[in-house]
């Protein structure tokens, strides 16, 4: 799965960073140049992104930014069609799903995929199954993922054995969350985790988004909500009709700075904290 | 495609319903009345779905009783060995189909074109002896082009996006065609001892169709419920994203499973054909409603991710007491049709009241 290209890793590396204290850290999954078309359609023009190991970091932008499409490429759904991606600094190719878990990627996808007819056992550990002797060994499957939820903290549960359809929202998130990181996953990708949430579960779902962050794993974050946003993320990373126009470092930063490159792609206001903003 | 959408939706701090208050008190008031209505509302659904549930697995137990009772009541025939293994017998063929059925409509599938499927064997097969092959040979291959019938529907519906109703209506209509022009409607004998023996021979005087039915029967219940294989049939039947996201090979899993069904129609007809020592186009008429009418009532459910192996076998025997019961009191066959066809509508009105429930 590894294509041994020898780029220049150097060049790239020094356009591109100077935000947020993440220098000379490896990054755990960075995309260079990375684009992607649907036919006519330019859904992803040559993103650059870096993620780090224990930090949150939001991807923001209206609607049809390419947000979603962003995700499903490095989640092997959608493979770029030019471009490359860079795991722990080492080119790869993310073809499939496979792929992607294959490297420690875990997705929780903004329309949930969960099977409301199986339970949440069955759900964590769906394409995975353990077995013994050939058949699906429940007792092992079921300590797995109670050991795991409770890890996690969720504690809302009422038994791991209740069909995912029965869940609420949040505890559907949950359920998710704690099944992207069963896996020894490296890198949590959500995709608007708190759309359809309740206040208290939303606060719920971000808690667990720190509690992977502090964990030491990278966390890519999706969300329309700004509260939400600035309550988790370390980096914001804003990208405006397909494009990546701004990646800044959350703490200190002016939401009035992000809602202008939401909305127009650039920003106008004091901006001493940009990292990049091509052309625009 | 819009490139560039007009609407935004973007929640801007302080414009808008804001959040109410974020002090830690207060969050902590909303979570425990959040929790409070979940709780209630989801003891609420529990309930129902425990009521639904029993409506479903008690209920079709007890809609068996009570065809029964009336059987055994309308004719002093009914309740005998020999005239329950002979409805066992006859129900088997049926019950073969029915158990794949159920995972093709688990799968979020319908297969409609058994019932030609099993004709095109037939007469495949009576074909193949008249001009000389060997009759095992010739159920062997009927069996392969039975399995290769099946591939078809699964390809054309699967990889062409179809849906399989559609696909299936169509075979059935090009198959059946097709049975009846190359037999010319005739119908053509079968010897052969052993062959004979497959559909009308008996193993310690149950008939050998029941010991086809129940070994396919108990494979398929054991597979459903034990085996990884099982679980992503329910899975893709639920939601076809999730399984392709999980990483199930969902696509050659339903191809899989109209070739499965497609070999369940070769056995069928194979054995029909056995029975009655001939090939015959119109073997598989009866089946293309009984077997929908078995599944559903069995409780799985045509929008997918729900059916149970034991529930068909309720069903299957409820038909099979019915058909018999009619043999016995000499009702007219297209009253059958009438009863099975109030069946499926009474099956299809349950399914969509537990759906219903359900939200
Ligand atoms: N499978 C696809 N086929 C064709 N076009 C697609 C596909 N997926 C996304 N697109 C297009 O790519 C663009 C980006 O879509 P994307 O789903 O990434 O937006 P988004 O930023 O996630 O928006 P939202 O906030 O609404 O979720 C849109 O113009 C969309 O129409
Ligand atoms: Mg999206």
């Amino acid at each position: 799965m590894d294509g041994i290209e020898s780029e220049q890793v150097v060049a790239a590396d020094a356009q591109a960073s100077g935000g947020g204290g993440a220098g000379s850290r490896t990054p755990l999954l960075e995309l260079r140049k990375m684009s992607k078309q649907f036919g006519p359609v330019q859904a992803l023009s040559e993103i650059d992104l870096k993620v780090y190991p224990g930090e949150v970091t939001a991807v923001v932008g209206d609607n049809g930014a390419g947000k979603s499409v962003t995700l499903k490429t490095i989640s092997g759904i959608h493979p770029p069609d030019g471009g490359e991606i860079l795991w722990q600094g080492k080119p790869v190719h993310i073809r499939t799903p496979k792929d992607a878990s294959a490297l420690g990627i875990e997705t929780v996808y903004q329309d949930l995929a969960l099977c409301g007819n199986l339970d949440v056992v069955q759900n964590m550990f769906l394409g995975r199954e353990r077995t013994r002797n050939h058949l699906l060994d429940e007792n092992s499957m079921e300590s797995a993922a109670a050991a795991t939820l409770s890890s996690l903290s969720v504690t809302t549960l009422r038994s791991v054995r209740q069909s995912v359809a029965s869940l609420s929202g949040g505890q559907r998130q949950a359920v998710a969350v704690a099944k992207a990181v069963m896996w020894n996953s490296k890198l949590v990708i959500m995709d608007e985790p708190t759309a359809a949430l309740g206040v208290a579960q939303t606060a719920m779902v971000l808690e667990l988004t720190r509690r992977l962050a502090s964990r030491g794993l990278g966390v890519i974050f999706v969300s329309h909500n700004f509260n939400d946003v600035f309550e988790v993320a370390d980096q914001i990373a804003v990208l405006y009709l397909g494009r990546l126009v701004a990646s800044l470092p959350a703490k200190g930063l002016d939401r009035q700075v992000v809602v202008d490159y939401v909305t127009s792609g650039a920003s106008s206001r004091n901006g001493s904290q940009l990292a990049h903003a091509d052309g625009a | 495609m819009d490139v560039a959408p007009q609407t935004s939706r973007l929640e801007i701090p302080g414009a808008g319903p804001a959040i109410p208050g974020s002090s830690g008190a207060e969050l902590a008031h909303l979570d425990f009345e959040d929790e409070r209505v979940a709780a209630l509302q989801e003891q609420r659904l529990a309930q129902r779905r425990r009521f639904i549930e029993r409506l479903q697995g008690e209920g079709l137990l007890l809609v068996f009783g009570l065809v029964f009772a009336v059987m055994w009541a309308s004719s002093r025939y009914f309740l005998t060995v020999a005239n329950l293994l002979t409805a066992a017998s006859v129900v088997s063929i049926l019950g073969i189909m029915a158990v794949l059925e159920t995972l093709i409509v688990i799968v979020g599938e319908i297969d409609i074109s058994i019932g030609s499927v099993m004709a095109a064997t037939s007469v495949m097969i009576g074909l193949l002896v008249t001009s000389g092959v060997d009759v095992w040979l010739a159920a062997v291959i009927g069996l392969a082009f039975a399995g290769a019938v099946g591939a078809v529907n699964g390809i054309i519906t699967v990889y062409f996006k179809i849906n399989s109703l559609v696909t299936t209506l169509g075979t059935y209509s090009i198959f059946l065609g097709i049975a009846y022009v190359v037999s010319n409607t005739m119908t053509v004998n079968i010897g052969g001892e052993g062959f004979g023996k497959l559909g009308s021979g008996t193993i310690l005087s149950v008939p050998v169709p029941v010991f086809f039915f129940v070994a396919i029967w108990a494979t398929v219940f054991f597979v459903a419920r034990f085996t990884v294989l099982g679980r992503h049939i329910y899975a893709t039947g639920d939601s076809y994203e999730a399984a392709l996201r999980a990483g199930i090979q969902a696509d050659r899993l339903r191809v899989g499973l109209f070739v499965a069904i497609g070999l369940s129609a070769g056995v069928a007809g194979i054995l029909v054909t056995s029975e009655l020592g001939s090939a015959a186009p119109q073997i598989g008429d009866p089946y293309l409603l009984s077997v929908v009418t078995a599944v559903i009532l069995g409780g799985a459910s045509l929008r997918g991710g729900r059916g149970t192996m034991f529930g068909t076998l309720v069903a299957v025997a409820i038909l099979g007491v019915l058909q018999n019961g009619f043999a016995l009191l000499q009702f007219s066959s297209f009253l059958e049709n009438t009863v099975i066809g109030c069946l499926l509508i009474f099956a299809v009105l349950t399914d969509r009241l537990v759906r219903r429930a359900e939200r």
